[in-house]
């Protein structure tokens, strides 16, 4: 048994959490509930932040799209910013789980949870995604490289919530892509690539995020792809050239569901796959 | 202590107010507090969608909430569905068209292509497969629920309630 509270603000939600024998926030619970129901965790009391209302917002300011922590899944596959500026969340937030799951789980639920074979944070590391993390005794800002740090495990302190995701708002020649392999039909990832990239006028690579979920512990970089396609001018023969690399130095977790070599060659074909499309769209031609 | 909350909500237009335990679940509170078992437990673990149900305009699994978190929302089940003692169109589709063997599923499919419908009223088989993606019939009746779900799209656009 638990104890259940369900504060109206956010500031009501960090002195219960400070104050609260073995506090856990309970957001989207898509997650959390289940977890519970098979006994692997027993929280003495659930927070809930689902009437902080103020915590549900897409908006654009300051040179970022700033996402509110409990932001529902299906509102970033179909809000028209995300969409028009960061096809990239919309994608990966599209193929999470089904639609009852998409109306309930959150960005900040998925993000806090850190199950490295979910789609969110791949994506929010490709987007170099910052986190405004919020206690009684302040915010700070956590870039999301710091924020994951192994299995089910991030930065975030107990009397911390995140309170905000921030993406840099993408150039105009920008673009994004992902891809993954699942068992089911939108299960968990076997094997998922988020790709962001942006192009200059010349047509030569400014950034590139090429990263990886569902093969370690958190979100990974595929660096030896990323360095063969940065400040080159992109071409077919490159993107398949540096996507060969994209499990270069990869060493993977062992997974009873899939084998190693099948593993191996999904990274280097979303690699492929999720590039072309990223730079099609940076050109604006998809 | 809070291992007790009070649950005030609408459920199919109806107003209901319950003590309950904490961790006692949406689901279990609408089949054993209100007595609405039109909604189904299959899985218990958020994959097979029996349980879904609308709250507040969208679907969601109800086993998948806790009772006390619909405080404040307005829920539809399968019995707030028909209304007049006439079916609803989908409802319709599905007893025309074999949508339906053992029933098992029925509830939240029916919940799941009414939500679909709302947001796209002429769907294609894709988006059909797509929205009912979370509704597991075991009887692998899948045919019979997209064309129930196809014809009752034809027949909400024609007649709109």
């Amino acid at each position: 048994m638990f104890d259940y509270y369900a504060p109206s603000s956010l500031g009501e939600a960090l002195n219960l959490l400070s104050s609260a024998e073995d506090a856990k926030i309970l957001a989207g619970g898509q997650s959390l509930i289940t977890l519970m129901k098979l006994r692997l965790t027993a929280p003495a009391s659930l927070i809930d932040i689902n009437r902080i209302l103020e915590l549900n917002y897409i908006r654009e300011e300051d040179g970022r799209i700033a996402i509110g922590a409990l932001t529902r899944h299906d509102q970033l596959v179909t809000n028209p910013l995300i969409r028009g500026k960061c096809i990239l969340l919309a994608e990966a937030a599209g193929v999470i789980a089904d639609q009852q799951v998409r109306n309930r789980g959150s960005i900040g639920g998925s993000l806090a949870h850190a199950d490295p074979s979910a789609d969110l944070p791949t994506a929010c590391t490709a987007l170099n995604a910052e986190l405004k993390a919020t206690s009684k005794d302040g915010s700070r800002i956590i870039a999301v490289k710091d924020f994951f740090v192994d299995f089910f495990t991030t930065a975030l302190l107990q009397s911390e919530v995140i309170e905000e995701i921030r993406l840099p708002v993408p150039s105009s020649r920008s673009g994004g892509a992902y891809a993954k392999l699942t068992k089911g039909h939108n299960d968990f990832a076997l094997v998922a690539v988020a790709t962001e990239c942006s192009l200059d006028s010349g047509g030569v690579c400014e950034a590139v995020n090429v990263v990886l979920g569902g093969v370690a512990s958190k979100p990974t970089h595929a660096f030896e792809t990323e360095e063969n396609l940065l400040h080159r001018r992109i071409g077919d023969s490159l993107i398949h050239e540096a996507a060969l690399k994209a499990d270069a130095g990869l060493s993977l977790t062992a997974d009873p569901r899939v084998g190693q070599s099948l593993k191996r060659e999904m990274i280097r074909a979303f690699a492929e796959r999720t590039l072309r499309m990223a730079f099609l769209r940076a050109r604006g031609a998809a | 202590m809070a291992r007790e909350v009070d649950v005030e909500v609408r459920v199919n237009g109806r107003a209901f107010k319950r003590r309950v335990q904490s961790r006692m679940l949406l689901v279990d509170f609408l089949r054993d507090e209100l007595g609405l078992t039109g909604t189904h437990i299959g899985c218990d673990t958020g994959h097979c969608g029996a349980c879904t149900v609308m709250m507040d305009g969208v679907t969601v699994k109800s086993c998948l909430l806790l009772a006390g978190q619909v405080t404040g929302s307005e829920v539809l089940t399968i019995e707030g569905v028909s209304a007049g003692g006439k079916l609803h169109p989908l409802q319709q589709a599905f007893l025309d068209h074999q949508g339906l063997q053992c029933g098992y599923c029925t509830p939240g499919m029916i919940l799941s292509s009414l939500f679909l419908l709302k947001r796209n009223s002429n769907p294609s088989e894709d988006e059909i497969r797509k929205a009912i993606d979370g509704n597991l019939c075991r009887c692998t009746g899948y045919w019979g629920i997209m064309k129930a779900v196809k014809v009752a799209a034809t027949a909400m656009q024609k007649a709109p309630s």
